[in-house]
């Protein structure tokens, strides 16, 4: 298959209603998951039943776009089945592709169904030439998500060698600290992790405690941070919390900010860039819906080489901040 | 629940002026039994209409979620048992007897059920608060936001033969609440323009005692030189 020359708008959807405002505001491309430990945002009342999936798939297919399945944890030693059976009912429900992580379940993917497309999850961290090609060559892996780690001209270097493998980054969205894959920040606290359980800091172990100075936020009892009165807030996260350390108070991971590559675009096309993809299956519809608009428009308006609109996305970003991350790599 | 019911946070938020807080005052002296069958009626839709939200939360049946609107003189009590769920409207809640809570001004906690606006971003604004079990709340959240519910759809929807009156009907009260939404908040900025006055005047004489003190000092390292 040839590289398309118009990249893909590839959306996150945590709920029917939010995979029909993904694809009414203009998505190409849908990511789902089932309502299980089998992908990375196995969250409360969030994600897809078989029946809600099939339903999913033909609107989607009935308007021209696409299904993607992520089944992008690691399945638990000598337990696989879950994670079969959700690749098998992927295929069965003709989802476009299925999203995965572990070598293993690729493997098993490319052996059973053959025809049905592979595509490499973030969550296998890939992200040089020799590595993604192993994937392609050895399990028929078509488009790679690459880690948020490298630069706009690192991807456009790979890119030129990788071909005709697709890849898809990240344009929108919350960020993880750079170790895609292999965070393990979340289990030393709950004993859950992204990769094993497919929860971050699983809401059954967060508690939010309302102060006389502001707002404490507690991950299985470590008090991980504390907003003032009227101080924008972030995902309750380890990663994001605040810690002392030197005598000093400061976010020593990560600040919450959420990535915006908006007004980016134009360089990652030029990088040879399949897809975009937009963080947030976590997210409500309304951020569905927003955040698909301003990125169908901003993609158009550069295939049709016009500049990309400056759209204001701060109201629902991550702690009321943006940034291009490593991109560009603005820290160095 | 407006200020002098109880809260389960030490720190209530402080509701916004608009028609609702005034609304919420008109509502002080109501008997909640009178409220109580409009609440009973919105679950029977809800149920009808959008049975998977409770689907959903069949996980969460035994936990009781309160939604406390903070410019209206009672809360509600959600128990989310797929087999027999409740809304009760009530004027007091003991933090003891509940498992979370979301706190919020009306219009936003109906935005945010209509699936208008994302409950992560209300959240890092702080329009929301959250208390208690995170999980039921969030599992809350998703499940409503994935059914598309529509209030006044819904609700006209089910007054059969009569659902289009209605539906004219809600659009004229809601048409009547943006005229009086704007009046209301004519009257906040006239009630507050003295006080902002005053802050912008404090404001600028802050700055010229800052553009001073700057001054001086480097007037003193120049003399320490």
């Amino acid at each position: 298959m040839e590289r398309p020359v118009r990249p893909e708008l590839v959306c996150p959807a945590g709920t029917p209603a939010a995979l029909k405002s993904a694809v009414d505001a203009g998505a190409d491309c849908v990511y789902v998951g089932f309502r299980d430990e089998t992908n990375a945002r196995n969250f409360p009342g969030l994600n897809f039943s078989r029946k809600e999936l099939e339903d999913g798939i033909a609107y989607a297919h009935g308007k021209g776009a696409k299904v993607l399945v992520a089944i992008n944890t690691f399945p638990r030693a000598g337990a696989p089945e879950l994670w079969h059976r959700a690749v098998d009912d992927a295929a069965r429900l003709r989802a476009d592709a299925v999203i995965l992580a572990d070598i293993g379940l690729i493997a098993y993917a490319a052996g059973t169904h053959p025809d049905l497309r592979l595509h490499l999850s973030v969550q296998a961290a890939a992200s040089n030439p020799g590595s993604i090609r192993f994937y392609a060559e050895r399990f028929g892996v078509r488009r790679v998500v690459l880690p948020r780690v490298l630069t706009v001209q690192e991807i456009a270097a790979v890119n030129a060698e990788i071909s005709p493998i697709e890849t898809e980054v990240f344009v929108f969205g919350g960020l993880c600290v750079m170790a895609e894959g292999r965070c393990a920040l979340s289990s030393y606290a709950t004993g859950q992790s992204p990769n094993m359980n497919g929860v971050c800091s699983p809401a059954s172990h967060v508690r939010y405690e309302e102060q006389a100075g502001g707002i404490t936020s507690q991950l299985a009892g470590f008090t991980i941070n504390k907003f003032g009165q009227g101080e924008p807030a972030g995902y309750p996260t380890l990663c994001k919390g605040r810690f002392v350390a030197n005598g000093k108070t400061s976010y020593l991971f990560e600040e919450p900010t959420s990535l915006n590559t908006l007004a980016m675009l134009p360089d990652l096309v030029k990088a040879g860039v399949t897809a975009f993809k937009i963080e947030g299956r976590q997210r409500g519809r309304a951020y569905v819906a927003a955040v698909v608009q301003a990125f169908r428009t901003g993609l158009d308006a550069v295939m049709e080489g016009r500049a990309v609109p400056d759209i204001d996305l701060d109201r629902i970003t991550e702690g009321g901040r943006q940034t291009t991350g490593a991109y560009e790599r603005t820290w160095r | 629940m407006m200020e002098g019911q109880f809260r389960a946070s030490v720190r209530p938020m402080t509701p916004p002026f608009t028609p609702v807080l005034l609304l919420g005052l008109a509502l002080k002296p109501v008997r909640l039994g009178l409220l109580q069958p409009v609440f009973d009626a919105m679950l029977r839709v809800v149920r009808r209409q959008h049975p998977d939200i409770l689907e959903r939360l069949e996980p969460y049946a035994d936990r009781i979620v309160c939604i406390d609107p903070i410019d209206l003189p009672f809360a509600i009590l959600l128990e989310p048992n797929p087999a027999d769920p409740r809304l009760t409207v009530r004027r007091f809640v003991d933090a003891d007897e509940v498992h979370a809570t979301i706190r919020g001004p009306l219009e936003t906690l109906i935005a945010l059920a209509e699936g208008k606006v994302d409950g992560d971003a209300l959240f890092f604004s702080r329009q929301l608060v959250i208390e208690g079990d995170t999980e039921v709340v969030v599992a809350l959240r998703k499940a409503k936001d994935g059914a598309g519910i529509d209030l006044v759809a819904d609700l006209t929807g089910a007054l059969g033969p009569f659902s289009g009156p209605a539906r004219r009907l809600a659009g004229m009260a809601l048409g009547a609440a943006a005229g009086l939404r704007s009046g209301v908040e004519t009257l906040r900025q006239s009630l507050i323009a003295p006080a902002v006055q005053g802050a912008a005047a404090r404001d600028a004489r802050l700055a010229e005692l800052e553009a001073e003190v700057k001054s001086l000092r480097k007037s003193a390292r120049r003399g320490h030189s």
